[in-house]
């Protein structure tokens, strides 16, 4: 992958947006019109890997590396690192996965009676963040440390948002419908669901707290940010259960 | 005395005390304000005893300081990339990053759950005796018979750790473990866990068996909640330690050791690890659905909810089966590591084994409904599932096969080493349990095996021969590395020679009486059905059994301070391991050492399996 | 050479004494199934697999470090044989075949297992925390199991609570009985006699005495059994009393509460109504028909002293009337 300059990087990342913008909105299309799981499969695994490739930059675990490269530097335990945070992602995926499964397994192709318009703000505030907080990073590649904090912090709002929208909003929405946790399977997983997503939007707002505060105390360069390139690796992955989440959750089936 | 009150364990159990309180106390403030009871039948209610022992073990982590220098990054400060550790014995209670250290912490708490399991199991063996209550009650019973399974579980797995942490770095040349905090923080996730699980007796105990079954584990009293938060608090310990060796496996390794020039028992340790950083989420999952169930009412396996209970058995058994491998991946992985170096000749088949392996590992990923099969679940789906248990009989005759040619025109030795004794004795039982498998595997003679004492018979073979021999082989072997002195042979032999004829014909009556209509998990049986010599017989074996592993206990101890020395390469092994001098100094190989011929090419004249830079030997002294 | 010929021989004597040894202690129940016919068909030959692999591998074992030990004086190593890719392909191949074809012979005893007889007749089962009951398709409910022998007979199984699972080892099926769904239990007895089902799924407290008779009899003496319980029913259903002990017989009460005045889970019933009760909060009670209504009413309201941990007794889905009789019945029980 060549290595491209700050604009050039910037109006990737923008351009990525705009494909996964397009994406959810034939999602929802596909939704209301068509109503095909299969299709709604196949938009989520293009989406997935849009982000895993382009904002994730999942590639950089196949990175060639100096084979007499000294053990003890930064650079190698860099690499190292990354293969760490990669495989906790695996692992946490199979959380994910599981409840899925359960939702397939309890729900069959039926789904709760939710909120579409509030699905769908959420979705766009979640994968908004993402666009920003693929901004930030290129941002601080580029040492350019006015923007990283900017757009991270913009992240960490829209984050806020969504913890905001799911939690204040669609959940007492939800339970206004009926839809509770003790009520019936569909309550019970669908709050597991989102409750399990939220827990891990939080942990990853905390996160963006400590690189905003430590980016601002200037402890990052383009040479050595690891806790941002962490940060912004962990909150993709939790935009990526979401693309996955929020079909399962409300689109399955035909949509009013 | 001050040592202690000045270590980490303590101050992570005071603060697990302190936050278990507060959370817990803080829950019934919440309760109070919302207008509900505030206590119940043990004290605090429910909801704040589960709380109250969340907040309780992240106290403890907090309070013990194993994740203070995480903490100092997140600040942006930096810390100190080694720490030097006291000499003493007071090392093993406080926080270490050396991969030795944690690797004996992780040994002597796995051996401490092998022993209050073990007594768990003398107990109601007792009781099981003689037919009718004879102390028991039933309550109790089931409490222990549950707990005795899942601290045996999470004693397999400490010790698993334990091995894996400090041979595995020697064995590829490494100075230490990829994440050094990450496994120190693995290691310190396991006495919360421990308290959590144990506290589960104060607390009603429950009666669902280790397997935590809803509708049951939703109507059990609270020790059921403690049951649940001690395996995910130790599930946790399981995940991370996995991820940490498969990095390090991945980045740590020396110069020329490439796939097939890996020491076999690498081999084990990536298929264990992969299966343990992925699959025991499921078994958090499931336990955390059946907690949400109790504490919220979600009805995930309620059927008066739209619920159904087959859902958790496939969510538990996804982890559970696999599990099983974990448990026995490395044991027969230290088989395959010491059997060429006591027969001094090559493995035979060595990458048949590795990838052997690997596919046990795939395979059993593939085969979980087998424990479901009169479950109730979707008739049709029980004969693919036969089919693909059926399967690792294939990975698994592979490994056996390749051990007997190993084996074969060997020379070994006499009076065959403890730890050689183990190796064989653990292949016998492993072979006992695996054999075992096939009538489980196929639904027809399941139906009449499920749920008996053959089943009982069968995975203790499995454990016991893939793990437990294994794992005291693995201690004999390298507790000289880990001391400088040997453990004393007259009393391993006969540590060997009173544990295994017993644990032999303790699961050979488990299978006959399984066989003729045991049940399993029964505090009490009929005495018409002539079962109770079988059952005085097996509460024998089980004290002998337990009389071997305090002669273990002794020799152990007793070795550390008197035992013969043994500074140099003890048993002539290749390994790079043996080839500095013993005890490992602490940043293990002083020059690194590179990988230029084959591990097992014993009886091939001149040839040399690392070069360390500046040291001539490296193969045959 | 000739080792492996003698290995080879030494391996089917070993297998062949273990074989004969294993059968001759008789491993498994009485046969009293149809279906016990076919897994016990393949059980024994899966006995026969087994002894020959123990043999094959343990006897080259002890050979070996019999035969090639270290000879005195001699400080070399052995042979370097690294391994044997024909050899290595052999041992991975024929055991994948053998294991396809035992999965199949598998596939194919689950089938003749669960062959269909259209004219069986059907039992409902109930399992609850920790009896069963059976109700009979004419109508009456029993604490025993009796079947007539030769004839194909489906149980429905449902439980009233957690998993419970049947099973009769002389008949060698199981089948887990679960809550909200009904399972289903296909049997032909073939033999005369008296067995037990008992409870195989772990089922709280009481599991290990959860269990109830299953007799199997001849035609003759099964017809006469179900009109006798008929006959019993009838008879029951006109006194309060008689239509108590029916449900009580059904609802699985005598899994908690004896009437012969043991301890179980509960207290006993015997001697109970008009007693004086001791109750948990310290005061003390007479048994009478308001205290039992509620006790069966409303289970928590009253704990007895020293039933306090036990496991509490559920709520059950009975009519005014139902729980009138009931009480009729326990003031019978002295």
């Amino acid at each position: 992958m060549a290595h491209l300059n700050k604009s050039e990087a910037f109006r990737q990342g923008a351009l990525i947006f705009v494909f996964l913008a397009v994406l959810t909105a034939l999602e929802f299309f596909v939704a209301i019109a068509i109503g095909s799981v299969v299709l709604l499969v196949t938009i989520a695994l293009v989406k997935f890997g849009l982000v895993l490739h382009y904002y994730m930059h999942i590639y950089k675990l196949n990175a060639t590396e100096d084979p007499d490269i000294d053990q003890h530097s930064y650079a190698y335990k860099l690499t190292t690192s990354r293969l760490g945070l990669w495989l906790f992602l695996l692992s946490d995926s199979f959380v994910f996965g599981g409840l899925a499964v359960s939702r397939f397994y309890l729900l069959g192709l039926t789904r709760p009676p939710l909120n579409q318009i509030l699905g769908l703000v959420v979705t766009s505030v979640l994968l908004l963040s993402s666009f920003f907080m693929n901004r930030a990073e290129v941002s601080m590649e580029h040492g350019d440390r006015k923007n990283f904090i900017l757009f991270t912090s913009l992240t960490l709002v829209l984050g806020l948002a969504f913890v905001a929208g799911v939690l204040g909003v669609e959940w007492p929405s939800a339970m206004a419908e009926g839809v509770t946790p003790s009520t019936n399977a569909a309550g019970a997983i669908f709050f597991m669901m989102t409750g399990m997503h939220a827990f891990h939007v939080i942990t990853g707002l905390i996160f963006l707290g400590v690189i905003i505060r430590n980016g601002s105390r200037g402890l990052y360069s383009p040479e050595k940010h690891w806790g941002v390139e962490a940060a912004t690796v962990y909150w993709h992955f939790i935009d990526v259960v979401w693309i996955f989440f929020y079909p399962a959750l409300y689109l399955i089936g035909k949509i009013f | 005395m001050k040592k202690f009150f000045s270590s980490a364990l303590w101050h992570g159990f005071l603060w697990q005390a302190i936050g278990w309180t507060l959370g817990a106390s803080f829950l019934t403030l919440i309760r109070v304000l919302m207008g509900l009871n505030p206590f119940a039948t043990f004290g605090f209610t429910e909801p704040a005893w589960v709380f109250g022992g969340l907040v309780g073990a992240l106290s403890f982590l907090g309070g013990s300081g194993v994740v203070s220098d995480w903490f100092k990054w997140a600040k942006g400060e930096e810390t100190p990339e080694h720490h030097q550790d006291p000499d003493g014995w007071e090392k093993f209670i406080n926080i270490s990053l050396d991969h030795k250290v944690i690797g004996v912490q992780y040994t002597l708490s796995a051996l401490l759950l092998l022993v209050i399991g073990g007594i768990f199991s003398l107990i109601f063996r007792t009781e099981l005796a003689q037919h009718g209550l004879q102390f028991l009650s039933l309550q109790w019973y089931n409490t222990l018979m549950s707990l005795h399974g899942m601290v045996m579980i999470i004693g397999i797995l400490l010790g698993i750790a334990g091995v894996i942490n400090y041979i595995l770095p020697l064995l590829i040349g490494a100075q230490d473990m990829a994440f050094p905090r990450l496994n120190a923080f693995s290691y310190w996730l396991a006495p919360p866990a421990a308290i959590l699980l144990l506290s589960s007796m104060a607390l009603g105990g429950f009666d669902t068996g280790w397997t935590g079954y809803p509708p049951l584990s939703a109507r059990t009293p609270v020790g059921m909640q403690m049951f649940f938060l001690g395996v995910i608090v130790a599930g946790w310990s399981s995940v991370l330690g996995a991820l940490n060796t498969i990095a390090t496996v991945i980045r740590m390794r020396a110069k020329g050791m490439t796939a097939f020039r890996l020491p076999i028992f690498v081999w084990a340790a990536i298929a264990t690890s992969i299966i343990a950083m992925t699959a025991t989420q499921l078994i958090g999952l499931s336990f955390q659905m059946v907690m949400f169930q109790r504490l919220f009412g979600m009805g995930f396996f309620d059927p008066a909810k739209g619920g159904d209970p087959i859902l958790f058995q496939h969510l538990f058994w996804f982890y559970s089966h696999p599990a099983v491998y974990v448990f026995i991946l490395p044991g027969l992985g230290i088989i395959s590591e010491l059997l060429p170096v006591f027969v001094r000749k090559p493995l035979f088949g060595y990458r048949w084994i590795a990838m052997s392996s690997l596919g046990i590992a795939l395979v059993g990923f593939l085969v979980w409904a087998h424990h479901m099969y009169t479950s109730g679940m979707n008739e049709y789906l029980r004969v693919p599932f036969m089919y693909s248990t059926l399967l690792v009989a294939v990975p698994t005759g592979v490994k056996f096969f390749s051990w007997v040619a190993t084996i074969w025109r060997g020379k070994v030795t006499g009076p065959y080493p403890t730890a050689f004794l183990f190796v064989l004795g653990g292949i016998v039982v492993f072979l006992m349990g695996g054999l075992s498998g096939p009538p489980n595997a196929t639904v027809a003679t399941d139906l009449h095996l499920q749920d008996t004492y053959w089943i009982v018979g069968h995975f203790h073979d499995t454990l016991f021969g893939g793990y437990l021999l294994p794992f005291f082989a693995a201690i004999y072997f390298w507790f000289p590395k880990a001391t400088g002195r040997r453990m004393n042979e007259a009393l391993g032999r006969l540590h060997f020679w009173l544990m295994t004829p017993s644990f032999i014909v303790l699961t050979l009556l488990m299978m006959r009486i399984g066989l003729l209509g045991m049940r399993r998990r029964i505090a009490d049986y009929d005495a018409s059905l002539g079962f109770d010599p079988y059952h005085l017989v097996m509460t024998i074996t089980a004290f002998v059994i337990a009389f071997s592993v305090l002669i273990f206990f002794i020799n152990f101890f007793r070795s550390m301070k008197n035992g013969e020395p043994a500074t140099g390469n003890l048993w002539n092994s290749r390994s790079p391991e043996w080839q500095v001098s013993s005890p490992m100094p602490v940043h293990n190989y002083d020059q690194p050492f590179e990988v230029v011929g084959e591990p097992y090419d014993y009886g091939l004249a001149d040839s040399v399996y690392v070069k360390f830079a500046n040291k001539k030997t490296g193969g045959r002294n | 050479m000739r080792h492996f010929v003698i290995v080879g021989v030494l391996v089917i004597l070993v297998a062949a004494l273990t074989n004969v040894g294993l059968n001759y202690i008789h491993l498994m129940p009485v046969e009293a199934s149809a279906q016990s016919i076919p897994v016990d068909w393949l059980w024994n030959l899966d006995i026969e697999v087994i002894s020959f692999l123990l043999a094959l591998i343990i006897v080259p074992i002890a050979y070996s470090l019999v035969v090639f030990r270290r000879k005195k004086g001699d400080t070399t190593d052995a042979e370097h044989i690294e391994g044997n890719t024909p050899l290595e392909i052999t041992w991975t191949i024929i055991p994948l075949f053998v294991v396809l074809i035992f999965a199949y012979l598998g596939a194919y005893t689950l089938g003749e297992i669960r062959v269909v007889d259209p004219s069986a007749a059907e039992i409902k089962v109930k399992a609850i925390q920790w009896a069963w009951s059976f109700q009979y398709p004419e109508g009456f409910i029993s604490k025993e199991l009796h079947l007539p022998v030769n004839k194909q007979v489906v149980l429905k199984m449902e439980s009233g609570d957690v998993i419970h699972s049947f099973w009769v080892p002389e008949f060698r099926i199981k089948q887990d009985v679960l809550p909200g769904r009904v399972t289903d239990y296909r049997i032909t007895p073939i033999l005369v006699g008296n067995y037990m089902v008992r409870c195989a799924e772990l089922c709280g407290t009481s599991h290990a005495y959860m269990e109830a008779p299953v007799v199997v009899s001849s035609q003759a003496d099964y017809d006469a059994w179900v009109a006798s319980q008929e006959a019993i029913a009838a008879v029951a259903a006109q006194t309060p009393e008689g239509r108590g002990e029916q449900l009580a017989n059904a609802s699985g009460c005598r899994g908690c509460h004896t009437i012969d005045g043991s301890k179980l889970v509960g207290p006993t019933w015997q001697g109970l109504f008009g007693s004086q009760v001791s109750l948990s909060d310290g005061t003390t009670v007479t048994a009478d028909d308001a205290y039992i209504t509620e006790s069966i009413a409303k289970p928590s309201a009253k704990i007895v002293k020293g039933f306090e941990t036990t496991t509490a007794m559920p709520k059950f889905d009975l009519t005014d009337a139902q729980i009138k009789d009931l009480v009729a019945y326990i003031a019978t029980l002295k």
